[in-house]
């Protein structure tokens, strides 16, 4: 099965997840995906999900220039944000679980 | 891969998907470029010879991956290729033969429109009013001609010297802005000026009077209706009979108007055989009866009276004359 069809659905929790503990630039987040072991993530998948999350009010950005090589613009979680990944991690805990038991795999500790 | 082509593929890249974008809102657009093009800045940076297609995928692909994760509606199949056809045809348009020769022969001709922009910059105020037809084709504010020529002059420089400078884009698209209306301007001037020059002449014809042409003796006064002939000794004359200096005899116009507003016409005297001589002066008038300007209409008994002899200062002659 492709990873990266199931990804798309997760996209939007982990990318909050890899800025709730430190603010992140775009190209930053797709490595810190990357580094993750999320190797199939595209980076205008990213991109394009930085940016819905921004309208939508879960990301906030500012920008930070830079003397050498171009500025960055940083995104930053909130409040918003936040409840959002809470209640992601929460469906995908439930739903991991339930997938874990259709498939006859042992439960992972929660 | 030198610094020079990863920025060139970089553009190349950006331009593709912009392309793949077009039918967002502007700022949208907008937003979503700048973050490919910061991406792209940082992967300029990376060791990495890979070309950009084969690290981030197609940029048609970079666009709908794009467009799908950020929730926008993904872009049709007609839509893009009818944008496809429409660059095509554009393309093959600017790259005609007839429209290099154009593009390739139009910039020769820069200098002489910046010697006409100088001209028209000075010409086109003066012409604005009719009656300043005078000021072509040597324009002259204040009616100096040698002002409009210094001004011609000047004009003509600086429009050269600007023409000459490249520009930042927003004071280009000013200055091609401008180099429009000034052109239309022209046109406008160029295509109503036959009408203007035409009300000009009807306006010439109407000032001599047309009594004098039709007078068949005038001075600087006017049209001269008679003539009062007076003695050396002071008395007016009778029955003068008058030439010129061909021996023609001199007529006077007919006197058309009176202060008793009585219509008259003149009776010159007749010769043994019944012929007028209308030479002969003064000129006697003979009332008809009737109202000036209106054959119909009776005087009022009383109206008419006897035309008033214009006094006139004689000269006085030192020694009577023989």
């Amino acid at each position: 099965m492709d990873a990266s069809q199931l990804l798309k659905g997760l996209l939007d929790v982990a990318v909050l997840a890899v800025v709730q503990n430190e603010d992140g630039y775009g190209y930053d987040v797709v490595r810190r995906l990357r580094a993750a072991g999320l190797d199939e993530v595209g980076d205008a998948s990213v991109y394009g999900t930085l940016r819905r999350l921004y309208q939508g009010g879960a990301l906030t950005s500012y920008v930070v220039p830079s003397e050498e090589g171009p500025h960055r613009k940083y995104y930053a979680i909130n409040e918003r944000g936040r409840t959002m990944l809470d209640e992601g991690a929460k469906t995908w805990r439930t739903f991991a679980d339930t997938v874990d038991g259709v498939l006859g795999l042992p439960r992972v500790a929660a | 891969m030198t610094a020079t082509t990863t920025t060139k593929a970089a553009q190349a890249y950006l331009d593709e998907v912009s392309s793949e974008l077009i039918d967002l809102p502007a700022e949208e657009r907008a937003e979503l470029l700048e973050d490919l093009s910061l991406h792209l800045s940082e992967m300029a940076e990376e060791e990495d010879d890979r070309s950009l297609p084969s690290r981030l995928g197609s940029a048609a692909d970079y666009a709908s991956e794009l467009r799908s994760a950020a929730g926008l509606p993904p872009r049709t199949a007609t839509a893009r290729a009818r944008q496809a056809s429409l660059r095509r045809a554009w393309r093959r348009l600017w790259s005609s033969a007839f429209i290099r020769e154009l593009r390739n022969f139009l910039p020769t001709l820069a200098p002489a429109w910046w010697v006409l922009r100088g001209y028209l910059v000075v010409l086109l105020p003066s012409l604005r009013h009719v009656s300043r037809s005078h000021d072509f084709p040597v324009p002259s504010p204040y009616n100096s001609q040698p002002f409009g020529v210094t001004l011609v002059l000047i004009a003509v420089l600086a429009s050269i010297a600007i023409g000459r400078r490249t520009f930042p884009r927003p004071a280009a698209a000013l200055m091609i802005a401008f180099n429009l209306l000034l052109a239309a301007a022209a046109l406008n001037i160029a295509a109503t000026a036959p009408a203007r020059l035409s009300t000009h002449e009807v306006r010439l014809e109407r000032l001599p009077d047309p009594s004098l042409v039709v007078s068949p003796l005038a001075n600087r006064h006017g049209p001269v209706t008679n003539i009062f002939p007076y003695g050396a000794d002071g008395k007016p004359l009778t029955g003068v009979l008058l030439y010129d200096q061909d021996g023609r005899p001199l007529y006077v116009g007919q006197q058309l108007w009176f202060p008793d507003l009585c219509a008259r016409v003149s009776t010159p005297p007749l010769a043994s055989d019944g012929v007028p001589i209308p030479q002969s002066y003064p000129q006697n008038y003979t009332l008809l009866g009737t109202v000036l300007g209106d054959t119909t209409q009776p005087v009022a008994s009383g109206q008419c009276k006897p035309v008033p002899i214009v006094k006139v200062t004689l000269p006085l002659y030192k020694t009577p004359l023989q």
